[in-house]
């Protein structure tokens, strides 16, 4: 099949957004950070609207979308229903954060977000489990994309605690939150590899390069660095983001690219 | 509920393209773009047991359609009155998941109106107490129409003139087609998958 770079971008930025905050969320419950929690609120926030409107360039009639709302059941509603939840979480977040709210109560914010990241990350994976396409029908392509949409959340949360200079101690736990995003990436990315049949077919290369080596390997090295060596977080955790979202966008064109329907009777190409 | 379909009987069908071009013509479908299109399979086997013959190709009116489940807008939605899994052009919103989701690759992506539709087994004529155009039009009278749950229809009928080993489905992904073919051993293997 052919790549669906409107779906690929949304699942990618979103993803990523998702995982930013979530990132910050941790972060909250640690309490290590002190200037990034509100500029990764607002990066995610923005990441989701773009994904968001990413996703609607897919549409032929965006102008009847609204027709969801009668149709609560399908998958697409679900991922717009928990990126909106999620959007709607973040931003209250960073005026709790803006305002200096009570910790316990940006901490219940932090939970949520965490859990909405979860979810919507999954659930972009969700909607393409199908009877229809045996090498999508495997709950190991939503946690891919799960794994892969940590590893570039992390790496980016990463790059902004260097960036706003936040403490040794803070760049140290985003560099190791990063490469547990990497770990995620690294294992699921391989289990989907392995159960959907791809990591030895015809897609292989772009399989082990873009998934494995630079979505997986380098978001674990170069934040494990970033948290050894806190005064290079900036250059590793760009080299991180770098390599995760090529690991992210490489896992979705994989995705598509071994994407073969049962039967193709009317030999329509999507 | 009724489950209505169509059955083909390809021990019956000549492979003439009739249906395909009726079905065209009906419900004016665009040059490369197909409602009903007729597809060839084999030949299959080794000389001289080799099978070859063609599969009139439609909607399969699943009865756990997967374009159903997946359709954000309720454009794919099955008919409350005829039980017969339809489009609502104008709830359309131009996704492509039902395209992704059907097993069968039966749904046309209209250029012109850019929204996804199908065979509606001319509902528009079995309205009025018709025939669907293919049915309606098959030279060698190889089509049925009608409800599988009702013994004395067209569809019903015709099944219960031949063994279980001729009645075949596609393959069944848990989607549980209602369109039928027969296809008697006596002739050829019949592929599941094509």
């Amino acid at each position: 099949m052919e790549i669906q770079w409107s779906l690929v971008l949304f699942t990618v930025l979103s993803g990523a957004g998702a995982w930013l905050f979530a990132s910050a969320a941790i972060d909250e419950l640690k309490g290590t950070t002190k200037k990034t929690a509100f500029p990764a609120a607002i990066l995610a926030v923005v990441l989701l609207a773009v994904g968001g409107i990413c996703s609607v360039t897919h549409l032929s009639h965006p102008e009847r979308m609204l027709a969801a709302l009668g149709h609560p059941t399908a998958g697409i509603f679900l991922e717009a229903l928990l990126l909106g939840i999620l959007a709607v979480v973040a931003i209250v977040y960073a005026i709790l954060v803006k305002r200096e709210a009570s910790a316990g109560a940006r901490k219940v914010f932090a939970v949520l977000g965490i859990i909405a990241a979860i979810a919507l990350t999954f659930a972009c994976g969700a909607s393409y489990m199908m009877s229809s396409h045996a090498m999508w029908d495997t709950v190991t392509l939503p946690l891919a994309y799960l794994g892969t949409a940590a590893a570039s959340g992390t790496a980016l949360y990463l790059v902004l605690c260097a960036a706003l200079k936040e403490s040794d101690e803070a760049i140290s736990f985003a560099g190791l939150l990063a490469t547990a995003g990497g770990v995620l990436a690294l294992v699921l990315g391989v289990v989907y590899g392995v159960a959907g049949n791809v990591a030895f077919g015809d897609q292989a290369a772009i399989f082990w390069l873009a998934v494995v080596v630079c979505g997986g390997v380098a978001p674990i090295v170069f934040g494990y660095l970033a948290s050894k060596k806190p005064a290079s977080g900036l250059t590793y955790g760009a080299i991180a983001v770098v390599g995760a979202l090529i690991g992210s966008i490489g896992l979705r064109c994989v995705m598509w690219l071994v994407g073969s329907a049962l039967m193709s009777l009317f030999g329509v190409a999507l | 509920m009724a489950r209505n379909c169509i059955v083909v009987n390809l021990d019956r069908c000549t492979g003439c393209y009739g249906c395909e071009v009726a079905c065209k013509m009906e419900n004016d479908i665009a040059l490369g773009e197909y409602w009903n299109k007729v597809v060839e399979v084999g030949p299959i086997g080794d000389y001289p047991d080799i099978t070859r013959y063609k599969v009139p190709s439609m909607c399969q009116q699943c009865e756990d359609a997967p374009c159903v489940h997946v359709c954000p807008t309720g454009a794919s939605y099955r008919d409350p009155e005829t039980n017969i899994v339809l489009v609502d052009r104008e709830k359309c919103i131009g996704c492509k998941y039902c395209m992704m989701a059907c097993p069968y690759g039966v749904r046309n992506w209209n250029a012109e109106t850019k929204t996804v539709e199908k065979c509606t087994l001319c509902g528009h004529l079995t309205a009025q107490g018709e025939l669907p155009a293919c049915v309606k039009s098959c030279a060698a009278g190889a089509r049925f129409y009608g409800d599988l749950d009702d013994p004395d229809s067209d569809v019903s009928k015709e099944l219960a003139r031949y063994d279980a080993d001729a009645i075949h489905t596609l393959e069944d992904v848990g989607n549980h087609p209602a369109t039928h073919y027969i296809w008697s051993p006596k002739h050829g293997e019949w592929k599941e998958r094509i």
